[in-house]
């Protein structure tokens, strides 16, 4: 629809999440009246990051160099396991500063029909951690989802056997509303799952 | 629950209507393929977000048309529910000015029950239109139960794609088998409870069209757990299921599909202590259609405190005098839409309006 360079980048960031024909061509428009050293910025950081970083060799988190900061940490709890389908799910578990321990990043849930089984996972991995790292307990973080259940009952039935203590995110209300305010599913839920005092 | 007014933008025969209807009954008069069963569809979608006629949502989308959108208020809540569908699949869903993402939300602001040409399938026909019916009770009684729907049928799919793959590993199986009967104890035990429900106004409403008392079951059956009991706990059916998912494995495994769970159970009615399905009359299954659709009627007001709107399509061209005659005293007072060919053929008193060209007037 447009000359070649301006639609080969349409194109382009059409492809990324979330992102339809219509922003794409808008943010193509913007780039147009960029500065040439802008769009320099913007082209170097994406070459950058996909230059330099690589995946942590113990949680396979996101990192510059062999190990992710979180690993390097010694502060952290080494005892401690929190498991994430993807590396942006640590950000979000971090932002909460309530979780002194490291993670573990899976590569996505459990999905026949996506064509992904156990071993399509980082679950062999995980195991071994369990064995090398002296690791006394794992909290699944997968979604709550019923692919991201299945993923979890299966981590708890392989490692439970290994002697690890395993737990899994509880589900419920937010926190700081009235009840009146929560949603009847998730009230639904958290009743369903309530717990002693 | 009334429906204040209906506003249709290029839905199915509809460039632009802008509807008020009376508060109580509606009688949409009009030759075939005039759109009074449309407008029926229109406000079923507005309260279930699925067509009535089980049409796929682009088709509703009328032929020069990208995207169809249907506004209704429900009055008493005065609640505004806004839907668009694109051909692209998307669709958009607001209840004022709060968009939603779940169909279960939108229950609340509009439920419909529609009495449908069909009707007799329910009795004379096969399992999967009693399961459906007693999910869409389900749904209209418990906002939880669609969720609970969606799961199951998500969990189901997934066992029965890891059976497909030939991949016969134990252990991955086995965590299928745990969490799909976690998903079936909770659909289970809401078709259990909905048929419980539907049993209690059932009597009442056959007696009212046959006219004369006769005991009606209405029991929720699976192959493999028997007449299930609506005060067991869940935890109790997802035990059985699971008992019966390891029992039929190796079959599982060959046929690469899922023989057991409530998306093969079947939901039987039985009048006067026999099956309605094969034993009854012709007559009586037509009663108990009827009664079916007036029972549920019933049984939602009864537990929601609020009176679903009644959607009649065409029904009275099929009935008898009598049961046509009784059909009208038994309906409820909630806000009615009949739609029919000729104005004679209802009963029931209320405003008629002229159906066509896109129109009502």
């Amino acid at each position: 629809m447009f000359e070649g360079p301006l639609q080969r980048l349409i194109d382009e960031l059409a492809r990324l999440p979330g992102v339809g024909r219509k922003s794409a061509q808008r943010m193509a428009f913007h780039l147009l009246g960029v500065e040439r050293e802008d769009a320099l910025r913007l082209s170097s950081a994406i070459v950058d990051m996909r230059d330099q970083l690589r995946i942590c060799s113990r949680c396979y988190n996101v990192t510059a160099s062999e190990e992710c900061t979180i690993c390097r940490d010694s502060k952290r709890d080494q005892t401690v396991v929190c498991v994430v389908e993807r590396a942006q799910d640590i950000a979000v578990i971090e932002r909460t500063q309530e979780f002194r321990g490291r993670y573990h990043v899976l590569g996505g849930a459990i999905s026949p029909i996506g064509g992904i089984g156990p071993s399509q996972l980082r679950i062999a991995e995980l195991g071994k951690r369990i064995e090398d790292e002296g690791i006394m307990e794992l909290i699944l973080a997968t979604n709550p989802t019923v692919e991201g259940d299945v993923t979890a009952m299966y981590i708890a039935r392989e490692m439970k056997p290994r002697g690890v203590r395993v737990t899994r995110l509880a589900m419920g209300l937010p926190v700081g509303g009235d009840l009146d305010y929560a949603d009847e599913l998730t009230l639904g839920r958290a009743l369903a799952g309530r717990s002693e005092l | 629950m009334r429906l204040a007014w209906l506003h249709l933008h290029s839905f199915r025969s509809y460039p632009a209507l802008e509807w008020r209807p009376d508060p109580g009954v509606n009688i949409l008069v009009g030759r075939n393929g005039a759109g009074k069963t449309n407008v029926l569809e229109a406000i079923g979608f507005l309260a279930n977000l699925r067509s009535f006629r089980g049409a796929p949502e682009e088709t509703l989308i009328a032929h020069n048309a990208e995207t169809a959108v249907l506004r209704g208020e429900e009055s008493d809540a005065q609640a505004l529910v806004e839907v668009e569908i694109t051909r692209k699949g998307g669709r958009r869903t607001r209840i004022g000015q709060k968009s939603i993402g779940r169909t279960s939300d939108l229950r609340s602001a509009l439920r419909t029950v529609a009495f449908l040409p069909d009707d007799l399938d329910l009795v004379k026909g096969s399992p999967a239109g009693r399961r459906e019916l007693l999910d869409d009770v389900a749904t209209q009684i418990w906002p939880g139960a669609a969720l609970d729907q969606a799961e199951f049928d998500r969990t189901l799919r997934q066992r029965n794609a890891f059976l497909k793959q030939g991949d016969r590993d134990p252990a991955t199986l086995e965590v299928w088998d745990t969490r799909l009967a976690q998903a079936a104890a909770k659909v289970m035990g809401r078709r259990a409870r909905a048929a419980a429900a539907l049993e209690e106004t059932l009597v009442e409403s056959y007696g009212r069209i046959a006219g004369e008392e006769t005991s009606v079951r209405f029991a929720y059956q699976s192959d493999w757990g028997g007449t299930l009991d609506p005060t067991t706990p869940a935890s109790e059916w997802a035990k059985s299921l699971t008992g019966a998912l390891r029992e039929r494995r190796r079959l599982d495994f060959e046929l690469r599909t899922t023989g057991s769970g409530p998306h093969r159970d079947d939901p039987a009615i039985s009048l006067g202590g026999q099956g309605s399905r094969h034993q009854a009359s012709q007559g009586e299954q037509r009663t108990l259609a009827l009664a079916l659709r007036l029972a549920t009627h019933r049984a939602v007001s009864l537990q929601t405190d609020r009176l679903p709107l009644l959607l009649l399509d065409d029904v009275y061209s099929e009935l008898d005098p009598d049961r046509s005659k009784a059909l009208t005293d038994a309906l409820p007072e909630a806000q009615t839409f009949v739609s029919t060919t000729r104005l004679d053929e209802v009963p029931v008193p209320g405003r008629a309006w002229q159906v066509s060209e896109g129109d009502i007037r």
